[in-house]
């Protein structure tokens, strides 16, 4: 039989770990045992997959477009989607391509955005030159040198910059205008696969031996960590750094490294992280039953998603607190809106303040917030078994095959003997089920104090809520519990290690990489849990510099 | 001027595998009904392919009709087809044998692809892509991807992560397909002056990307050549809107959209919203800006709030007890959609007949029974005649449980991509379903 893809082809083309011959015992005695990672050791090499094209996310498009041409233009109209693998979007972006319907889209984007680049009030700011008449070569190529290197990330070459100077001479001679034939020129830099797509490649290192790794360039790395830091494309200080060679070496890096992180875009570049890692997306579409939940409203939503936006912001950049504490923490972010889901006073009359959960109600921490427990629910009801997904994959990194065919998975109807939902699941607690659902549901039924919506409530159906379960043997009776277990528990921060460095690498993490990010994590619990400077380090690091040589 | 040779169909006709199959450029003629039934120009009224697709499935006990071959009577959940029970062919029976690891996704990468779900992706193109290969190339778009449910989630792949996504915002397919540019039959107004320009840019575009793929591996090279497929597309959609429209007589310009369709108590409203889409499609065909389409009814695991149900779609086919009524309703319900669809498309008259007539629609699901994510018995429906290729008015129902890409080679065939085989290892089939073929 012909094989028609090699594996390289197939979806992501990283070899997985080996799962070894205990990983393969598991596997065929529950399907949800967890398989011991191999452990490399704390020397073991660093030996990355090679590089892969990435595709700029509809919010790195956005940004890029209101950093580099202007604040106030709109970015209007729909973007190809992003599609999430391995649970990140940011990995998706290493393996998607552009549909023709996305070329279609960027196409009508890239006009608007150059009209609106090239309007009278807004072009003064990246045309430096006068021009002559509708065609003025100087004008153009000086101006189209400038902006091909903002939005290319890197200096374009002769023969890049005299296409688009012809492309901006014939249009402009054609319609009568220099500025109208500029947007020809903005439109074709903004469809190009060197600005929707990172080439992010290396070349060989000259100074390593032939099986070192590819080394990225100044502009590349600053490509890398623009978009990782700040979700956005690189400015003119970084960009000049790439230039100076100051990124070639350890010590520029750094300097570019802090000034980055202590910039206003980090804030949007921890946001970009957290929707991500946190699946937040979920929450722009919330399927909710408004006669059951009558405060729900579009709103809800985002707003949920500012909450756990802001507070892992605060964390990260204001406080420079213990990560740990994310998931105890009593204080978070609300607006009006939230507050009174929340039950608490609105600390502000418009936008977000600062507010405290209830001492009365077993709330803590971002996974007691409106945000995860909505987007973990379902549209009438709760539902323990996501939400314990949920914390088992995303924040410990636990694995839960899908549940086997041929399983009938009705659940009984509420009874006299089962009047919750809790009870009524009792039937997970048998046979095939319990493997995986043991994992799962003793967590979510921590969280059966909030309903569908992530609104506090003491009883379902008449009867006294059970809030009790246990986490990997610490049992506990309801969300507080819960918290403090979470924040103890060994796989959480390793957990979040490799959250982040699959976020910033754009790729599920391959054995080869073990090692390292195993002296993230221990640098990281050293460090006392500080979310900064585990990304300093990252950044930083030597192998955020290098690729793995390409197979071929 | 200097051009990537590789085309689209070239990369396609990669993907089924060389010696096995070869797609057959022109493709229309052998299927074309000869009997005075064509456009003004003469040219024969073509083939349409489409999918029409819903998540979470269907009650397979509740599905098949009684009766076979022609004497069949729908079942209760395909009565919403009642009337147009001579032009639907429902295949019963059959299962997707490709393995079912990935609950909602096999399914449908097993019947449209040949092969199962790897790395969260179809491996392979989608059949309506196959197609779109082998006789899009005529028209403005060479497909064209719609959806009712508000999701970007597509099941139409040209390759591995090479989703077309549906566009499931009517007022965005209207400006797409009838906005900016269209000229309908008999509209002389004179192209726009930009188009040219807008041509040239693409050219260096192409430039761009043609040296970028010199520095790149074989899988980025892949996903920078479907970059390039899409550019060569807008190009052609450029040229179609510069050339003098055609003379259909049943293209008429439709009337825009409302901008929003919002939600109403939290219940999409996905009646209103399919039957524009419907009719915006039915119109792209008659308008012959397109040939093939995928409309997504709904997404796969969607736990949409039906109206009058009591919980989300997806979660009542888990939870609900007993004969599931409630997901009865729903299916009843969506089925009414497609048969609103279908309507839509009868109506278009072509010649002696109708659009429907000259146009295959496959209609299926993710799953048959979804409390268990069952392939067996696997939810197939065809409507139209594919230009008298295809016997309508039938009930297949097989005996043996055979393998549900039968139908699909059938398809393949019908639509004129002359493949000896479809699938691959417990997919694969080399015989197509002589039943339902004229």
């Amino acid at each position: 039989m012909t094989r028609f893809f090699s594996a390289d082809e197939v979806g992501i083309r990283h070899p997985r770990r080996p799962a070894g011959l205990l990983g393969l015992l598991a596997l065929l005695v529950g399907g949800c045992v967890q398989v011991p990672a191999q452990d490399p050791g704390p020397s073991g090499p660093f030996d990355p997959p090679p590089p892969s094209l990435r595709r700029l996310t509809q919010g790195q498009y956005r940004s890029s477009i209101h950093d580099l041409l202007g604040e106030d233009i709109l970015v209007s109209g729909s973007l190809e989607p992003d599609a999430a693998i391995a649970e990140f979007f940011a990995v998706g972006a290493s393996a998607t391509s552009i549909s023709p319907r996305g070329v279609a889209q960027y196409e009508t984007l890239a006009y608007d955005v150059a009209a609106q680049a090239m309007a009278p009030e807004h072009r003064g700011a990246l045309i430096g030159c006068t021009p002559t008449g509708a065609s003025d070569e100087v004008c153009a190529r000086a101006s189209l040198v400038a902006l091909g290197r903002r939005l290319w990330r890197r200096p374009l070459t002769g023969d890049e910059v005299g296409e688009l100077v012809g492309i901006a001479t014939k249009a402009g001679t054609t319609l009568g205008d220099f500025f109208s034939g500029m947007q020809f020129a903005i439109a074709a830099l903004l469809q190009s696969p060197n600005f929707l797509f990172r080439a992010e490649l290396g070349h060989a290192d000259p100074e390593a031996p032939p099986t070192a790794k590819r080394l990225f360039d100044g502009y590349e790395l600053a490509s890398r960590l623009s978009y990782f830091l700040w979700n956005g494309p690189p400015d003119d200080e970084l960009l000049a750094a790439a230039e100076s060679g100051a990124l070639d070496g350890r010590e520029g890096i750094s300097a570019e490294v802090k000034r980055m992180l202590g910039s206003p875009r980090a804030r949007r570049g921890i946001d970009a992280f957290t929707s991500d890692w946190l699946q937040l997306h979920g929450l722009d579409d919330l399927v909710k039953d408004t006669l059951l939940f009558t405060q729900i409203s579009p709103e809800i939503g985002p707003a949920a998603r500012e909450e756990a936006e802001r507070d892992v912001q605060r964390m990260v950049l204001d406080s420079d607190g213990d990560f740990r504490d994310l998931f105890t923490a009593r204080e978070t972010f609300v607006n009006r809106r939230l507050a009174a889901l929340y039950g608490v006073h609105a600390p502000s009359l418009d936008g977000f303040g600062l507010a405290r959960f209830p001492e009365d109600q077993p709330r803590r921490g971002l996974q007691g917030q409106i945000g995860l427990l909505a987007m973990n629910a379902h549209p009438t009801s709760t539902s323990p078994t996501l939400r314990g997904k949920f914390v088992r994959t995303i924040l410990l990194c636990g694995k839960i095959p899908p549940p086997p065919v041929d399983v009938n998975t009705g659940i009984p109807e509420p009874s006299a003997a089962a009047r919750t939902l809790r009870q009524r699941l009792g039937g997970h607690a048998n046979g095939a089920c319990l493997t995986c659902h043991r994992q799962m549901d003793p967590i979510g039924f921590a969280f059966e104090h909030f309903d569908g919506l992530g609104v506090f409530r003491t009883r379902e159906n008449g009867v006294a809520i059970d809030a009790t379960g246990s986490l990997d043997g610490t049992a506990y009776s309801d969300g507080n519990g819960l918290a403090s277990a979470l924040h103890d528990h060994p796989d959480l921060a390793p957990c979040f290690v490799r959250r982040l460095y699959r976020y910033a690498s754009g790729h599920e993490e391959t054995f080869g990489e073990e090692a390292q990010i195993g002296r993230f994590a221990a640098g990281f619990k050293n460090g006392n849990y500080r979310v900064r400077a585990l990304m300093t380090a990252i950044a930083t690091s030597d192998a955020f510099r290098r690729a793995g040589q390409d197979g071929e | 001027m200097a051009r990537s040779k590789i085309s689209r169909r070239t990369v396609l006709k990669g993907l089924l595998g060389g010696a096995a199959v070869s797609v057959a450029l022109p493709p229309l003629e052998a299927f074309m009904n000869s009997s005075g039934t064509a456009w003004a120009d003469k040219s024969p009224f073509p083939t349409r392919f489409g999918i029409w697709y819903w998540g979470n499935g269907n009650l397979p006990a509740k599905w098949a009709p009684a009766g076979e071959g022609p004497d069949w009577m729908p079942s209760p959940q395909l009565m919403p087809l009642a009337s147009l029970r001579k032009l639907i062919t429902v295949v019963s029976g059959m299962s997707v044998q490709t393995a079912n690891t990935v609950p909602h996704g096999s399914g449908p990468a097993g019947l449209l692809s040949g092969d199962d779900m790897k790395n969260d992706t179809f491996s392979r193109p989608s059949i309506d892509q196959l197609i779109a290969a082998s006789i899009g190339g005529s028209t403005r778009f060479a497909s064209l991807e719609v959806g009712v449910q508000r999701a970007n989630k597509g099941i139409s792949h040209t390759g591995p992560n090479q989703v077309n996504p549906p566009e499931t915002s009517p007022r965005a397919l209207f400006d797409r397909l009838f906005g900016a540019g269209f000229r309908a039959p008999g509209d002389m107004s004179k192209p726009d002056p930009k188009l040219a320009l807008r041509r040239s840019v693409l050219d260096a575009v192409t430039l761009q990307a043609g040296r970028l793929k010199t520095r790149l591996g074989a899988t980025d090279r892949s996903r920078l050549d479907q970059h390039l497929d899409g550019i060569r597309q807008l190009e052609k959609q450029i040229d179609a809107l510069g050339a003098a429209p055609q003379s259909l007589a049943a293209c008429a310009k439709p009337a825009a959209p409302k901008d929003d369709y919002p939600d109403v108590e939290g219940r999409a409203q996905l009646s209103a919203i399919s039957r524009v889409v419907s009719d915006l499609v039915a119109m792209a065909l008659a308008c012959d800006q397109t040939r093939v389409f995928t409309n997504m009814f709904s997404q796969p695991v969607n736990n949409l709030l039906f109206p009058s149900a009591t919980e989300g779609h997806h979660q009542l086919t888990h939870d609900e007890a007993g004969d599931q009524p409630q997901v009865d309703a729903i299916v009843v319900s969506i089925i009414a959609e497609l048969a609103y669809f279908l309507g839509a498309l009868q109506k278009v008259q072509e010649g002696a007949g109708t659009l429907l007539d000259h146009s295959v629609v496959l209609a299926t699901s993710d799953v048959s029974l979804g409390r268990t994510h069952s392939l067996l018995d696997y939810p197939i429906l065809l409507a139209g005649g594919a230009n008298g290729a295809l016997k309508t008015g039938l009930h297949y129902r097989s005996k043996s449980s055979e393998n549900a890409t039968r139908v699909t080679l059938t398809l393949l065939r019908v639509l004129g991509v002359h493949a000896t085989e479809f699938g691959v290892g417990p997919g694969r089939v080399t015989g197509g379903l002589d039943a339902i073929v004229v």
